[in-house]
């Protein structure tokens, strides 16, 4: 894959190489490294030759874990690559990296509200941004899998 | 005189998931501060109506969902339905006939052509052009008899499925569909001539709500406003998905980044949607039965995930579909609609512009028909409150 | 709420509505198939002033109010109060097959599941979504049961 080579410079941040199909590459990072990988991104490629396309959090109770996946485009080939990182499901917290690139916003806010990931650093977080009423007073998560809504 | 006031636009979204804020009462989409007449401030609101999608999915069969994720939203349901029904087609291992591959070309394309003479309706609807959104909705009538003569219904196509489509195409429908075809695409040719010439038009679109292009990718636009802007991204061609690495089509690019510039992609885009029918409709393989025996479907899905793209008339729909191999359903399914980030990310495009030309930008964007809803118009000096149509704001609040 | 007109349904609902229904239009969440089909039953192709059918200013110059979507919670409240900002006469008309009984998202957690969950309907239009021509048809057959005097 040719857009790839172009990563080289964040080789020591990628732990584990994986794929989904069809065919697109899933890069494993520490959630602790997200902003370097970002901030790397940016250098590596320019602030516009990538976009956060989607940003998916999965619910894994059964490893303890809420896996976050970044799906970004690199441009101009159009290419997406998944960076995909695990939290802990007890304490799901990462650094928000919207300030840096801000087609990232929704998609924080979206994991939030819906599976309750934190990302620090994003004020624009809130109960309420897609779930309804209920859930929010009940505290509940709808996307979890023991949510009880 | 020019005091500061706040605007409300009130709308529902497409996006399958969305609530009401728990702070507010009506379900807005944007807030718009102003001061006098120019817009200062934005809040985009995600007061959809919330209708679980996501979770319904876990709780429903694999080819169930297909029925449900067509109603994610009624104007682009064919590609939500190519979308998801690949992702399960990669799950399973399996490819549809080529003629089948065709055939969802052809709903697609014409599925963009009425939501790109849709958003352009109701564009000019709100820069006070009442006339021509009459006009251009009449001759959209002829795609949503092209639609209904190839998927059985106008609006919800309910056409494309694990294997292929359940409908075929016989020579009489196919000669139907290229007979609608050729007379609307003068009149597509005649509206892209007005949206070029028409003073009307051009007065209140040029120049008003651009976005550069390193804007557009840093906030992740998409579709027609990220290409009115030079950004030459579409899944179309980069993903060649279904037939279209069989067919010759041109990925539509603009530089003025104006609402302007967006309706002419969506002009071009809509002529080139007909070139691409005309070639299905011409090429049309015969290699098989596009249409799957439903009852022979594969009712177990090995475990996988897979995520796929589609072009959809806003921009690039995802959908990621997880399997744990255990069941009859999805572990998860993630939809991210291209209004999610268009809508979501826009306030930047309005701030500097004037309250009238909130219209205008608002559909640029094409959020949905919904911003034909009223606005409330408050005027924070005296706290009075005015609903108006959100086109009248076009005429000066 | 005991408008000006309460009391005198009968004929002076025939007389203000029966030639001249001014409609409202108001969505709870659907999909937007609905929405468009009532759009385009505006539309030239259907001509529905021939019928003196016109969209109304505002919610309180509104004579038939059409309703889109499953109710969900927050829209249910929304739907409520529009409805009672509406003068008498007023009919509400449920499009489509959410505005019906919720539709595919009947039993999601956080959809009513019906206009009539909320407000009184005199007319229900199946579809997913109706044509155009139902649309105005449902309509058309309200007023004749307001001439009737049934509702």
């Amino acid at each position: 894959m040719a857009a790839l080579e172009r990563l080289k410079s964040l080789g020591e941040l990628l732990t584990a190489r994986s794929s989904i199909l069809p065919g697109r590459a899933v890069l494993e990072f520490k959630p602790d490294d997200v902003r370097r990988l970002f901030s790397g991104l940016i250098e590596a490629l320019g602030p516009d030759g990538f976009f956060v396309s989607t940003i998916s959090a999965t619910d894994l109770p059964g490893e303890g874990k809420v896996r976050l996946d970044y799906f970004v485009v690199l441009l101009p080939e159009e290419e997406t690559l998944v960076f995909r990182t695990y939290l802990p499901r007890d304490k799901p917290v990462i650094q928000s990296v919207s300030d840096l690139v801000p087609g990232a916003l929704p998609g924080e806010c979206e994991a939030y509200d819906l599976l309750g990931v934190v990302f620090e650093g994003n004020a624009q977080l809130k109960r309420g941004f897609l779930a309804p009423e209920d859930a929010v007073k009940l505290d509940e998560y709808p996307l979890r899998k023991d949510s009880r809504v | 005189m020019g005091g500061r006031k706040i605007v409300e636009v009130p709308v529902t979204l497409e996006v399958p998931v969305g609530p009401q804020h728990p702070a507010l009462h009506e379900p807005l989409l944007l807030r718009v501060y102003a001061e006098g007449e120019e817009i200062v401030r934005v809040e985009v609101n995600t007061g959809y109506n919330h209708r679980g999608i996501e979770k319904l999915c876990e709780k429903n069969s694999f080819h169930k969902n297909v029925f449900i994720i067509g109603r994610v939203c009624g104007i682009c349901n064919t590609v939500h339905t190519d979308c998801y029904v690949r992702a399960l087609e990669h799950l399973l291992g399996i490819e549809p006939c080529r003629r089948a591959l065709f055939l969802r070309v052809l709903a697609m394309e014409l599925e963009r052509i009425h939501s790109h003479m849709l958003a352009n309706a109701v564009l000019a609807l709100n820069v006070g052009f009442e006339n021509l959104f009459m006009n251009i909705m009449l001759d959209r009538e002829r795609v949503m008899k092209a639609k209904e003569v190839l998927t059985g219904s106008r609006v919800m196509a309910d056409y494309i499925i694990v294997g292929g489509v359940r409908r075929g195409l016989d020579d009489d429908k196919r000669d139907k569909i290229a007979g609608l075809l050729d007379a609307l695409a003068p009149r597509l040719e005649y509206y892209k001539r007005v949206f070029e010439e028409d003073e009307t038009v051009l007065k209140r679109t040029i120049d008003v709500g651009k976005a550069s292009r390193l804007d557009a990718v840093r906030h992740s636009l998409l579709g027609p406003v990220a290409r009115a802007s030079g950004v030459a991204v579409d899944a179309r061609a980069s993903e060649r998905y279904d037939a279209y690495g069989e067919l010759d089509f041109n990925v539509v690019v603009k530089s003025e980044g104006d609402v302007w510039a967006r309706a002419m992609v969506r002009w071009d885009e809509a002529l080139e949607a007909v070139r691409i029918a005309r070639q299905v409709l011409e090429k049309l393989p015969s290699d098989g039965n596009p249409v799957p025996d439903e009852r022979k479907l594969p009712r177990k899905f090995p475990a996988g995930e897979a995520y796929t793209r589609v072009e959809a008339p806003r921009g690039e729909l995802t959908y990621y579909v997880v399997s744990d191999g255990k069941g009859p359903n999805p572990y998860r399914v993630k939809i991210r609609t291209p209004s999610f980030n268009n809508i979501v990310n826009s306030p930047f495009m309005f701030v500097g512009y004037s309250v009238a030309d909130l219209p205008a930008i608002l559909a640029s964007l094409d959020p949905c028909i919904s911003c034909m809803e009223r606005v409330t118009v408050i005027d924070v000096e005296n706290g009075a409150r005015r609903s108006m149509a959100l086109r009248e704001l076009a005429g000066g609040a | 709420m005991s408008a000006v007109l309460s009391g005198t349904r009968g004929l002076s609902a025939v007389r203000v509505i029966r030639y001249s229904p001014w409609l409202v239009h108001f969505n709870t969440g659907a999909c937007n198939g609905c929405d468009i089909e009532v759009l385009a039953a505006k539309t030239p192709l259907y001509d529905p002033e021939r019928f003196g059918i016109k969209l109304a200013p505002s919610v309180r110059h509104g004579d038939v109010l059409l309703v889109t979507g499953a109710v969900t919670k927050k829209a249910g409240e929304r739907l409520r109060r529009l409805y009672e900002q509406m003068p008498h006469p007023k009919f509400v008309v449920a499009i489509g097959a959410c505005a019906i009984s919720g539709g595919v998202f009947q039993g999601s957690y956080s959809v009513l599941g019906g206009a009539d969950k909320v407000v009184p309907v005199s007319v229900y239009v199946p579809g997913c979504p109706p044509r155009p021509e139902a649309i105005i048809d449902g309509v058309l057959k309200l007023l004749e049961m307001i001439s009737r005097g049934e509702v």
